[in-house]
This record gives structure tokens, C-alpha cells and sequence, in this order.
């Protein structure tokens, strides 16, 4: 008997999870995949720079302010992508501006998910006079244009010290980005729990007496942590995008190289037909947005049991 | 149901009617929205210009920025005026009858005013037209100055200087607000003899009164009716007696003069320096002007869409935008062809100007320690800085007294205060390091603006100060947040510079007085008891071989005292069209719309000419 019951068992195909079935489905999509190898790099790169400034490594992104040539030397085989105004290395410009725009990115991200995840679950969840303050302080949020509500944060949050810590451009940059951009993620994840919220799993923690904050952190969010990664993936590209409209507008970093900051220099040396400190920005830009773009949509099909292709 | 269907196509067709009307009515000049819509088919003369920043307000008893004045100098006239022609800048009569009779101890000034000059018509007056100027109207622009409540930023022109005017202050401190204050309340030093005749009581000589202050625009006559009628909103109402008047002001978008029907005309002056004539300078010589029907500002913040207006031809004349230098100006600082084929003409000339890296005296680090200001002064390339900057155009500024004053010094290149020699700027920095007890704190320097522009600035005054050992710290801010860091005397190091509005260079010694700390214009709060003594003598002396000989001795002792770096001076390369006539330089005036003219058929005939370039 239990011979047979083993036998069975056996020839049962083994069941696979959410997760292990999308990885399992992404990792099929070449395309996305070198996709996700670029992203990688980016993040490496950055993380790099951070590690070579924190150890006192010379190496080429962080020489940046280093005069390598002639004031605005064209792309050569000595300088890549030529120099700026000041004979500064662009190519070493780009690198270290990848550091600058995955940090707000990511902070920005972190700090949204940490406002409109919880806010959204609480809203779904509870519903009532909690769902309506929250969906009331979302949607005017929402009607106020994102740009213009980004500047007045950032330009509120600069220069301004918070418990002893004095915000600078880059810092304003990425509260300014996560204070306002929770409300995306807020409304989806209220959408998902008002869903789930009469599922039978959560009914049956609601009947072993389980307490609101453990069915909310311990079994609802996990069960729609996928498009938390999703719009992640997603939202990156558009912090990023942010992130070089506010340098451009010389909100943001001021005194480092950022993408945004060098589109703006190269904006006005275009008439003087120097193109490789935009062409190296708008590069930089574009490959990040493309790979991340592709890669999100990917992960979103991948993910999503709607979608489930054999 | 008959009856309504009627009612109905009636309603259908008014409306079509009307739709229509609106659309042909806005879709032509008269629909008022376009203005350069309206020039194209006019006969009207138009002076075309870009404004590089937004007007702040066209009130002249309150203003000190350039783009203000420029066009407030267009509607109100100043007693006296800078020659147009005539070099060296020789003081004229305007709404003055002649030069004043001045008494033999420099302390009484006789003005006769000119008699027929009138205000442009304006509701404000009864009828709505403008009345005859009189000697009040004077009298009640300096005591509107000196109204503490109207916290007019022209007030240190008058400090101390007239009989019974600081007390007419102090008597308005307790004044609710500027309309309580009794502008009738008699001062000494500021009286009518008759209704054409002003009489100026001094303290004490003021050699400089004339062309300080009563060819400034601060003074210029503004018509009481209007500003007690308009109250706060004179900003935009001013009523004055110049050639034109203000048609429409679109904040941060535009501005529109046209001609004041009540101007009486004055006429085009007759002589001039030499090659004046040969310049055409002189062609209009005894013609009555203004010439042009009316004068257009666009607001436009950056350089690059003004330059492109300008190669269409769209406006008169502009400034050559750095990155656009090589496109017009060729290495022999000449006009490049593509230039010459679109006839632009180009004129060079010296601003009174200079500008530098200031350092905060009363700062507790840069205050007490001059190895440390002298070494951040050797520690700059100025050489470098005016080729990245400015294409090699501007000048060293080896001292703060501009070229264009005759009390400029040729040799002070060979004192050598601007020197560029890390070296002995390292060296100094031991001694620095030495005088303060240790290793020196990070530097903060202020940057007034965050613009691309401002934002290289900083980068290069960084990367030369940090080349030679000391820590620096950028702080990019808007106008405002950099003003209140240099007025409440907390701005370390502070880029800034100054233009002297007249060709005396008593203008920038008076940034180094000790009274004139900030808020005044020592921003650097400098003090050195023998500079002050020096200064308050050169104040009552008239212009001679020993005040110019002062002048420069007291340059030399704030420039070893080193309380900024001096930077650069500029020169001016201006571009314009030639069809924009009478455009001679000035450094010292504002109110030279009445002067130019349009060559209507050279403008038309441009549009012609960019069909052929390609």
C-alpha cells in the first residue's frame, strides 16, 4: 500500500509555484533576458562607484573631474566620446551619471512602495472612512499634473535640513520622486486586496482568529507582491526619466555629473556643434529605458497567471 | 412645433454668424492677440528687443536692476542726461533748461526746469491729460525716496547728503503706512523757488550730485495724480514725461511702448566725437525725435531662441551667445562671412563693469586670514576663465576700477594681484593653515543661479580652488535665497559683480566703505580705517590729478587687503541688423529708444535675403 502510494506520488508531475513558474517562463524570452544582463550591468556599474568612491579607488568613472583633454574635443581614439567645456572625459561623465540615476531611482522607488503599499492595503482592506481618506488624499494628489507637483517638492525639499541632515539636490531629487509618486501603486494594491480579501485563504485566517495586521503583512501583500516587482521594473524607467527632467531643469545635481545635468550643458554647445555630451547622455538613457521597458513587460507576462503560455 | 423649429435655425445661424465673426476677428490684426502678427503688413517704425529676464516693475523711485531701467528710462526723463555722442561722457541738460547754477561753497544748486514739458495723458489726471512738469514733481520723487515706508532701494544715494531729508526719513518711521506720510511737510535742503525752479541744499560738497543722482532714474519725475491713484499698482502704471508710453506689459512675456502724443520732441543732436559722421551717426542730426511709433520687448530668458529670432531677423540686435561666438566672430575679431552676407554689424566696446570671486570679511575663517584670501585669489586662472567663458573677449581685472574710468591705472597688471600661480598659492595655504590653527574647514561659495551657466561657474572656481589644496563647497541658489545669504552677511564666498552707472569710479570705491556694509552695497563687509578716511575726503572733492591719484591709492589698498579676487572686466560684442540706425554704444544710458530708427526698406528687403541664404 504504501509501496503504491510512493509509485503514485512518483509519477505526479511536481508542482511548481507562482514564482518558480514565471522565472522559469521569463528565463525563455531571450530578448528579455539580455535585457535583464543590461539592467544588471547598470546596477553593477553603479554599485561599483559607489564601492570605488567608499574605498578611494582611482579608477575612471570616479576621475571624473579630471581634465583629460582640450576643451571640447570631438570623439577620438584617446577620448571616446570626447570632452566637455572644461576637457572633462564625457565617456567618464556617462558612467558616473549612471551612479547618480539608479540611486534616485531606486530610492524613489523604495520610498513609494513603502508609502503606497501600505496606504493601499490599509484603504482595501479596511475600507470605510480609512479607504476614503485615503483615496480622497491619492486622487488630489493625483489631479495636481506629476511634473509640476515633482518641482514644487523639490524645490521645497532643497536646501532644507530634516533632523540635522541637510538635503541636497540628489536627496530632494528622490523624496521629491517617492513622496509623490506612491499614488500608482496605492491604487493597485487596493484594487488586488478589496479582490483577495474575500478569497478562501483569507477568509479561512479570518476564521483561525488570525489579527488584521497578520492577514494584511502575512498573507495578502505576499500573495500580490508580484505586481508590487512589476510596476517596480515598470516605474524605474519613469524615476529615471524624472530624475534627468529635474537636473535638466538644475534641480538636481549640481555639482556631480547626472544625465540629466549633462542633456542641459550639451542642450546650449549643440549650436557650437558639439553633439557627443547629448549623444552620450541620450545613450545612456535610451538603453536603460528600452532594456527596463522590455524587461518589465516580459516580467509582467511571465507573472501574470493570465497570461500563463506553455 | 413649427415655431420652434424656426426658433431653432435662428439660434443655429446666430451662432454660425457669430462663430464666425470671433474667428475672422481673432484671426487678424485687429483680434490684438499677436502682436508681431500686426507689424508685418504696418508702416509703423518698430524697435524689436529681447529682454533677458523679467520685468520687476517700472516704478523709477524703486529700481536698480538694468532691464527695469532700460525700459523705465523710455517713459520718465531724469533732470540731466549723458551725451549720446560726444566722448568722454559729457552731462547734458534733458528736463533741466541748462547745467545748475552752483553756489561758491558746492552747497546750494540752483535747476531751472524747462517750461512746456508734460505728463502723457492718463486717467489719473482730470480729463484724463497729462499736466505741465513743475519743480515739485522733483521734490516729491526725493521725498518718496526718503519715505521709509516706501523702502525704496535708492535711498543710500541720499543718505546724509541733502539738508532736512534724513529728518523727513525719520519722521516717516512713524508714519501707519506710505500713503500716511505728508509729502507736504516742508524740507530745507529741497525747495520751489518757482514752479520751474528747484533748489538743492547740501550738507556737504557732493561733487557727484548731478550724475549720481539727478541723472538717475531713481529721481525722475513720476506724476503724484498717478501714484496716489494707483497706489501699489504705480509698478505698472507709470506716468511720466518721456517720448513713450506703456501700451501692454504681459508679465514674463512682453512689453509694448508707443509714442507719447504729449512728448514735446526734442531734437537729434548735431555733433558728436570725431567719425561720427562717418559712421552716420550724424545723418538724422537736428531731425525730431523719437523716431520709431513704438518699441517691443520680448521676454526671451535664454540666449539661444533670442539669437535665432535675431538671425531671422526678428529682432534689432543682440548679444553673441557663447556657444554662437564662432558662428559670428572669426579668430581676427571680425564678423565671420555668414555675417556679413545678413549685412549684421557689430559693435565692441568696455562696460564699466567687473566681476569676482567676494569673500565675507566678518567670516571667522576668511575674515582673519589674508594668506588664505590671497591664496585662493593666485590659486585662479583668469586667463583660462575669460577663454571658457567668455571666447577670450572680456579682460583681466587686475584691479576692481574698470578700463573705460580715466582713473583706471594702466600699470596695475605689474602689482600682480592677479596673478595665476598655484605655487605660491599652496604656499600661502601653509601660512593660512598656519594663522587658523590647524587643518582649514570646507569653503562654501554662493552662486546666484542654477542655470548651465552658473552651474560651470562653479565648477570651474571649484576645480581651481580644490587644485591647490583647500576643500570647497558649492552652494547653487536662486536670486532671492543668495541675496538674503549676502545681506544677512552669511554668504562666505560669493560670485557676484557690479557696472557703474556712472563714469566715475567713485562707484566702486563705495563698495569698500565700511557704511555701506550689507544690506549696502559692501557686500564683502570690508572695513580698513584708512580706506574710509580716504574715502569720505574723495566724496566732497571735485575731479582732479589728486582725487585720481587718491583713487588709485585706495585701490591699492583693498587689493591688499584682498577681499575678493577680481576677475574679469567685460567687453561688450554686440550684433545688429543694418537696418537698426543710430546705434551707437553707451555705457552709461538707458533711454535710448528716442535715438534709433528703422530703415523700413533694408528690413524688407531681409526677408528677401534669407530666401537666398541657405
Amino acid at each position: 500500500m504504501s509501496d503504491s502510494h510512493n509509485a503514485t506520488r512518483a509519477r505526479l508531475p511536481r508542482g511548481r509555484s507562482l514564482w518558480s513558474d514565471g522565472l522559469r517562463r521569463l528565463r525563455r524570452r531571450k530578448l528579455a533576458m539580455a535585457c535583464f544582463v543590461v539592467v544588471l550591468i547598470y546596477f553593477s556599474l553603479a554599485g561599483f562607484i559607489y564601492l570605488a568612491e567608499l574605498f578611494d579607488w582611482r579608477i575612471g568613472p570616479t576621475l571624473w573631474a579630471e581634465q583629460v583633454g582640450e576643451s571640447y574635443a570631438p570623439p577620438s581614439s584617446e577620448n571616446i566620446l570626447g570632452t566637455d567645456i572644461f576637457g572633462q572625459s564625457v565617456c567618464r561623465k556617462m558612467l558616473y551619471g549612471t551612479k547618480i540615476s539608479i540611486t534616485v531611482a531606486l530610492c524613489a522607488s523604495f520610498i513609494s512602495i513603502a508609502i503606497g503599499v501600505p496606504l493601499g492595503a490599509i484603504a482595501g482592506y479596511f475600507r470605510g472612512i480609512a479607504d476614503e481618506i485615503i483615496v480622497w488624499i491619492y486622487s488630489t494628489l493625483s489631479s495636481v499634473p506629476y511634473i509640476l507637483l515633482i518641482l514644487a517638492f523639490a524645490v521645497v525639499l532643497r536646501d532644507k535640513t530634516i533632523f540635522g541632515y541637510r538635503l541636497t539636490g540628489i536627496t530632494a531629487v528622490y523624496l521629491a520622486i517617492g513622496l509623490t509618486s506612491w499614488v500608482g501603486i496605492c491604487r493597485l494594491i487596493r484594487g488586488e486586496i478589496i479582490k483577495h480579501k474575500g478569497r478562501d485563504y483569507v477568509l479561512a485566517a479570518m476564521s483561525y482568529g488570525c489579527s488584521e495586521r497578520r492577514i494584511i503583512f502575512k498573507h495578502l501583500i505576499p500573495n500580490v507582491f508580484h505586481l508590487i516587482i512589476i510596476d517596480f521594473s515598470l516605474r524605474f524607467v519613469a524615476f529615471i526619466h524624472a530624475e534627468v527632467i529635474l537636473s535638466f531643469l538644475g534641480l538636481g545635481e549640481a555639482d556631480r555629473p547626472s544625465w540629466g545635468a549633462m542633456i542641459n550643458d550639451a542642450r546650449i554647445e549643440l549650436s557650437r556643434g558639439v553633439w557627443w555630451q547629448m549623444a552620450a547622455a541620450t545613450a545612456a538613457i535610451f538603453f536603460i529605458s528600452l532594456s527596463l521597458n522590455i524587461f518589465g513587460d516580459a516580467l509582467r507576462d511571465s507573472l501574470d497567471p493570465k497570461l500563463r503560455i506553455q | 412645433m413649427l415655431i420652434m423649429k424656426r426658433g431653432e435655425k435662428f439660434l443655429a445661424v446666430a451662432l454660425i454668424t457669430t462663430a464666425f465673426v470671433l474667428t475672422v476677428l481673432l484671426g487678424t490684426p485687429f483680434g490684438g492677440c499677436d502682436s508681431s502678427s500686426s507689424d508685418k503688413d504696418s508702416d509703423e517704425m518698430v524697435l524689436r528687443h529681447a529682454l533677458f529676464t523679467k520685468l520687476k516693475g517700472l516704478d523709477p523711485g524703486d529700481m536698480r536692476d538694468v532691464y527695469s531701467v532700460t525700459v523705465a528710462s523710455q517713459i520718465c526723463e531724469t533732470l540731466y542726461q549723458y551725451h549720446f555722442l560726444k566722448r568722454p561722457y559729457e552731462i547734458v541738460p534733458l528736463l533741466a533748461e541748462e547745467m545748475p547754477e552752483i553756489s561758491d561753497d558746492f552747497l546750494t544748486y540752483v535747476i531751472k526746469i524747462k517750461k512746456g514739458v508734460y505728463f502723457q495723458d492718463d486717467k489719473c489726471f482730470p480729463g484724463g491729460r497729462g499736466r505741465e512738469l513743475k519743480a515739485e514733481d522733483f521734490i516729491f520723487a526725493i521725498k518718496r525716496i526718503a519715505n521709509i515706508k516706501y523702502l525704496s532701494q535708492n535711498w543710500s544715494l541720499f543718505d546724509g547728503k541733502i539738508v532736512g531729508l534724513d529728518e523727513f526719513r525719520r519722521i516717516t518711521k512713524g508714519c501707519e503706512s506710505e500713503e500716511d506720510v505728508d509729502y507736504s511737510r516742508e524740507v530745507e535742503g529741497l525747495t520751489a523757488s518757482d514752479e520751474h525752479t528747484l533748489v538743492i541744499k547740501l550738507k556737504k560738497p557732493w561733487p557727484q550730485l548731478v550724475s549720481t543722482a539727478l541723472a538717475d532714474i531713481a529721481t525722475a519725475p513720476i506724476a503724484k495724480e498717478a501714484v496716489y491713484s494707483y497706489g501699489k499698482d504705480i509698478v505698472s502704471h507709470p506716468v511720466g514725461t518721456g517720448p513713450f508710453m506703456l501700451k501692454e506689459w504681459h508679465r514674463g512675456s512682453y512689453v509694448e511702448l508707443v509714442r507719447n502724443p504729449k512728448f514735446r520732441g526734442e531734437p537729434y543732436p548735431g555733433e558728436g566725437e570725431p567719425g561720427d559722421a562717418e559712421a552716420g551717426y550724424l545723418d538724422d542730426a537736428g531731425r525730431i525725435m523719437p523716431f520709431a511709433d513704438r518699441v517691443v520687448w520680448t521676454v526671451i530668458e535664454e540666449y539661444q531662441p533670442a539669437w535665432l529670432l535675431f538671425l531671422q531677423g526678428k529682432l534689432d540686435n543682440s548679444p553673441i551667445p557663447k556657444d554662437n561666438y564662432n558662428e559670428a566672430i572669426t579668430e581676427t575679431r571680425e564678423l565671420t562671412p555668414a555675417m556679413k552676407q545678413r549685412n549684421i554689424q557689430l559693435k565692441k566696446f568696455w562696460a564699466p563693469s567687473t566681476f569676482w570671486l567676494g569673500f565675507n570679511m566678518q567670516d571667522s575663517v576668511l575674515g582673519e586670514n589674508k594668506p588664505l584670501r590671497r591664496a585662493i585669489s593666485y590659486a585662479i586662472d583668469r586667463e583660462k576663465f575669460i577663454e571658457i567663458f567668455f571666447n577670450g573677449r572680456h579682460l583681466v581685472a587686475h584691479g576692481f576700477i574698470a578700463p573705460l574710468m580715466d582713473s583706471y591705472d594702466p600699470n596695475i597688471k605689474e602689482k600682480g594681484f592677479a596673478q595665476y600661480d598655484p605655487e605660491k598659492a599652496r604656499e600661502l595655504l601653509k601660512e593660512a593653515e598656519k594663522n587658523y590653527g590647524g587643518k582649514l574647514p570646507v569653503l562654501k561659495m554662493a552662486i546666484p543661479g542654477t542655470n548651465s551657466f552658473n552651474r560651470q561657474l562653479g565648477q570651474f572656481l571649484k576645480r581651481y580652488v580644490t587644485a591647490v589644496g583647500l576643500d570647497v563647497e558649492v552652494e547653487y541658489m536662486d536670486w532671492p535665497t543668495y541675496m538674503e545669504k549676502v545681506n544677512t552677511r552669511s554668504a562666505q564666498m560669493f560670485s557676484s559683480g557690479a557696472n557703474a552707472s556712472i563714469p566715475d569710479a567713485e562707484d566702486f570705491l563705495g563698495m569698500f566703505y565700511s557704511k555701506y556694509w550689507a544690506p549696502g552695497s559692501n557686500w564683502f563687509n570690508y572695513r580698513n580705517p584708512e580706506f574710509d578716511k580716504l574715502y569720505e575726503k574723495i566724496e566732497v572733492m571735485f575731479d582732479s590729478p589728486e582725487r585720481k591719484e587718491l583713487y588709485r591709492k585706495m585701490e591699492l589698498i583693498v587689493l591688499e587687503d584682498c577681499p575678493a579676487a577680481f576677475l574679469n572686466h567685460r567687453v561688450v560684442f554686440a550684433l545688429h541688423h543694418d537696418w537698426y540706425k543710430n546705434y551707437k554704444p553707451h555705457a552709461f544710458a538707458y533711454g535710448m529708444s528716442k535715438y534709433r530708427r528703422i530703415d523700413m526698406k533694408k528690413r524688407a528687403e531681409y526677408k528677401e535675403l534669407l530666401k537666398t541664404i541657405k
